[in-house]
């Protein structure tokens, strides 16, 4: 039996008067690359914001490898494992992309600050482990020649890219990648998709909102669209394609799909 | 093979240029010729540095180091957390209160006295941050506003700590290694401060360059991310309180061991402020910078006589201007990237 | 604490709550109105409120008041009124323009972060500040009583005296126009529309900028009416009288919910009576202690106010 690492049940979500998320049922298996697919306006970054605790929903459950998460800070959320990155590249800009990847690696020792100012042994091995495994994360993300350089003057894939290797450094139980192809080129799409492959043979679950068909077709194990708030259907990437009430609610996903 | 991207002062790039060669017995010449240059300023007399009205060396006290050693405890809650606190003077206050509390009411000396004064102002920032911090920028700002301006109306309403007449006969603090603290001279409480300055200084690049450091710029630039990202937001903004306080208190204590009594009126929100342009203009989160800053907007009203009575005048269209002109001030923060070529 | 005050004053105390209240109100939309189209504090609004009252007393100075002279027939003072209140919009709303100008629009066209913007606020506050306390040498600057203020009606401890009945008679006019401004006006629906989604607003082509400084102009010409009201009633200012009033004319709006128009009435007139109530029991010390600490209540427990809507999150 496939565990699941992330469960959304019966998600309900108001917002003054507007249904964001009407009862949505989601999950992610151990090893799997599952996208979650809609028009705009779905409601596909709110499931991602209600799971990693930044909203909480007016009903439901939201459950990380067994363990309810409901109602948690996002921070705690994160440390038990969902790393996330965002539709609008929010890095720390003033930040090397070493110490971007470093701040999410932090999270995971306990190390406080009376500890880091005097030097203490067990800081000192968090400071060396967080940096390691920041460069560790770069190099596997192929970006380690960016490591000094300021997270704001990377170029675009490369800043995409660094978002990237920040959630992966929470050591994340299901990586939640929001729109990462978002901008680029056929070719960077490609490689992109050959990256979240990897990522996955690396033991990282993935959750993948994403416009582009192709790339969502072509990597997906398991694909859920969400129309108004709600779940419309679920499936490999076959039957979604062929799944007439998808592609009414797309109007045009169609030719994005050939 | 790396090599450095200039920045916009080339007298800085050079000086990183040399820093980054240097190496460790250079470094150490250097701070050491450094620090004992600021040891030995209270000895200069040049016309062209004195001031009119006090003498050079009273205000290397007050208010050029006082100010520097503020705004580096200022800057970790403004600069690097980007927390905008707006009633720094509270915990200013709480530690002179401290000290003179403490002195008329009790047997314990200066030494003694000063753990109570910064630990009373790291309370203080406990008490403020616990619910403040969870609030948003603009709204932190204000309630941070109303602290420093409640803190003096305490003051002045409570007959206990002197009203509104506030304390005398405070103690100087007792004689360390050999050298004595008396009323007319403000050298030893300049090289005292100095020396706390220093102290604290270390303790901030520490905390700058690990996990601390990380954590509180993560928060500046994007605190909702930076908690997606694992960083217990609240715990670091809540330190940053707690090791502003403290500075704050600390400077507190030895600003009311020198100046021998004290009033309500002398913790004003245009306290506040000052110290908060210090920072602003001479570059938030950047330490030198701040202590730049607070140099430079010391020394120009004490120089400048005249300009005195304008003095609030003057920051307060400093804070406007530069945050038009140069929003990172004068010297911003910077961190030296560097260019590597693509290994594979 | 003593609660005998309270009760033997509780009506006459709620009328000087309501008073003080309406002059509030004319503050707090200031702030609440900006607020809902910039979503900033307009830290400076205080002193657009206090450049108000110096203008109210230099107008009346140029009369040459002694103010040992006795008070006008009504209709003369009325007239008085219409021309000093006229003259402190005017000013108050100038500056509140200008203040946008120097302050404000260039971060917000640099796209600058909220620190910078507040900084900018703060600075700007402390200049208007130190200008006028160096202007009036420091000193309180006392206003002459023009108008009769002896209670017509009593009913019991309840003294209805003119000035009282100006204030709230006037604000309520006030506010009669401010309500057609806001939903009856090409402006009013601008603002409206700005302050729930400025892009959307762009799009539906909306001149945002025309409507950012007209939303100052207006906050700015209600503090100015407001200042009027308040140099009548309380008949004295300062360089600093901007802060108190300021701090308690950002409460209210706070109270009310920031960014509603009809929070920010309520508010006001909610925290006018507190004050007063308080004041009688605590004293008078402690009265800006209380608006403070309902402030940080408000902020941590219901930061939305009593009817605002969670337009942004107040709490991280």
């Amino acid at each position: 039996m496939t565990k699941k690492l992330l469960e959304v049940q019966d998600i309900l979500v108001n917002f003054g008067g507007v249904t964001a998320l009407n009862k949505v049922n989601l999950h992610v298996n151990e090893g799997e690359i599952a996208a979650l697919i809609g028009p705009n306006g779905a409601g596909k970054t709110t499931v991602f914001n209600i799971v990693t605790g930044y909203y909480t929903p007016t009903s439901g459950n939201v459950i990380v490898d067994g363990e309810s998460v409901l109602g948690l800070r996002p921070y705690k959320i994160a440390r038990k494992g969902l790393g996330r990155t965002f539709q609008n590249i929010r890095l720390f800009g003033d930040m090397t992309a070493v110490e971007n990847v470093a701040t999410a690696a932090d999270s995971l020792n306990k190390s406080g600050l009376v500890g880091s100012l005097f030097g203490v042994p067990r800081s000192r091995r968090d400071e060396t482990a967080s940096m390691e495994k920041a460069h560790e994360l770069l190099k596997f993300i192929g970006l380690d020649h960016r490591a000094l350089q300021m997270a704001k003057n990377l170029p675009y894939g490369d800043q995409r890219r660094l978002e990237i290797a920040r959630a992966l450094a929470l050591n994340p139980k299901v990586l939640l990648l929001d729109e990462p192809a978002a901008g680029f080129n056929p070719q960077e799409k490609v490689e992109l998709g050959q990256l979240i492959r990897k990522i996955r043979d690396r033991g990282f679950a993935v959750l993948l909102i994403e416009h582009d068909m192709s790339l969502v077709m072509d990597i997906s194990d398991r694909v859920s669209v969400l129309d108004f708030g709600q779940k419309i259907a679920e499936g490999n990437p076959g039957e979604i394609q062929n799944n007439q009430r998808v592609i009414d609610a797309y109007l045009g996903v169609a030719e994005d799909a050939s | 093979m790396t090599k450095t991207t200039k920045s916009s002062f080339n007298l800085r790039t050079k000086f990183g240029d040399w820093w980054e060669g240097a190496n460790s017995a250079q470094r150490t010449i250097f701070r050491v010729v450094l620090i004992g240059l600021f040891f030995a300023l209270p000895m200069l007399n040049n016309p062209i540095i004195n001031t009119p009205e006090t003498s050079f060396y009273s205000v290397l006290f007050y208010p050029l180091i006082m100010f520097s050693l503020m705004a580096v405890g200022l800057n970790v809650v403004v600069g690097k957390s980007g927390i905008l606190d707006l009633g720094y003077v509270a915990f200013f206050a709480i530690g002179a209160y401290t000290q003179a509390v403490f002195s008329n009411r009790t047997s314990l000396n200066f030494w003694e006295t000063l753990p109570f004064a910064m630990g009373f102002a790291m309370l203080a920032g406990v008490i403020l941050g616990l619910p403040a911090l969870r609030l948003r920028g603009d709204y932190l700002a204000i309630i941070t506003l109303g602290f420093g301006e409640i803190v003096r109306i305490v003051a002045v309403n409570t007959e206990a700590i002197g009203g509104s007449s506030g304390l005398t006969d405070i103690e100087g603090p007792t004689a360390i290694f050999g050298m004595e603290f008396t009323v007319n001279d403000p050298r030893p409480y300049y090289w005292l401060t100095l020396t706390m300055l220093l102290l604290v200084i270390w303790g901030v690049i520490r905390l700058s360059h690990r996990k601390p450091g990380r954590a509180w710029e993560a928060i500046r630039e994007d605190e909702d991310v930076a908690e997606f990202m694992g960083v217990a937001t609240l715990k670091y903004k809540l330190w940053a309180f707690i090791i502003g306080g403290a500075v704050g208190g600390l400077a507190g204590a030895i600003y009311a061991s020198q100046i021998r009594s004290i009033q309500p009126e002398l913790f004003t929100l245009n306290l506040s402020i000052m110290i908060l342009a210090c920072v602003v203009f001479g570059g938030m989160g950047n330490i030198w910078g701040v202590i730049l800053g607070a140099v430079i907007l010391g020394y120009i009203p004490e120089k400048l006589r005249f300009l005195s009575d304008y003095r609030i005048v003057f920051f307060g269209l400093l804070m406007v201007v530069m945050m038009n002109i140069r929003p990172n001030g004068l010297l911003p923060r910077q961190k030296r990237e560097k260019f590597q070529e693509k290994s594979k | 604490m003593d609660f005998s005050i309270l009760i033997t004053n509780f009506w006459s105390l709620g009328l000087d709550g309501l008073v003080v209240g309406a002059i509030y109100a004319l503050v707090s939309l200031g702030y609440t109105l900006v607020y809902g189209v910039l979503r900033l504090i307009n830290f400076a609004h205080s002193e657009i409120f206090m450049i108000g009252t110096m203008t109210v007393y230099f107008v009346v100075l140029q009369f040459g008041f002694t103010g040992y002279e006795d008070p006008l027939p009504l209709i003369q003072f009325i007239g008085l009124f219409l021309l000093f209140a006229l003259a402190a919009a005017l000013v108050s709303g100038g500056s509140a323009v200008l203040l946008e100008i120097v302050a404000y629009r260039r971060l917000r066209n640099m796209k600058a972060s909220r620190l910078s913007s507040l900084i900018s606020a703060i600075g700007a506050s402390f200049v208007l500040t130190e200008v006028f306390r160096i202007i009036s040498d420091s000193k309180n600057l006392d206003f002459p009583r023009l108008i009769n203020k002896d209670p017509f009606f009593t009913w019991g401890t309840l003294y209805l005296s003119a000035d009282k009945v100006l204030v709230i008679v006037g604000a309520a006019i006030i506010f009669f126009f401010l309500n057609r401004i806001i939903n009856h006006t090409k402006l009013g629906l601008g603002i409206r529309a700005v302050s729930q989604d400025e892009r959307t607003a762009i799009l539906m082509g909306v001149n945002v900028n025309k409507v950012i400084s007209y939303t100052f102009l207006l906050g700015g010409v209600l503090a100015g009416v407001g200042s009027a009201f308040y140099m009548v009633f309380y008949e004295t200012t300062k360089a600093n009288v901007g802060f108190l009033v300021g701090i308690s004319a950002f409460t209210a709006a706070v109270l009310g919910g920031i960014g509603n128009v009809k929070g920010a009435l309520y508010g006001s007139f909610a925290l006018g009576l507190i004050q007063q109530y308080t004041s009688a029991v605590l004293g008078y010390n402690w009265r800006d202690v209380v608006t403070f600490v309902i402030l940080v209540l408000v902020l941590l427990i219901r930061p939305t106010g009593l009817f605002g809507e969670a337009l942004q999150k107040a709490r991280v």
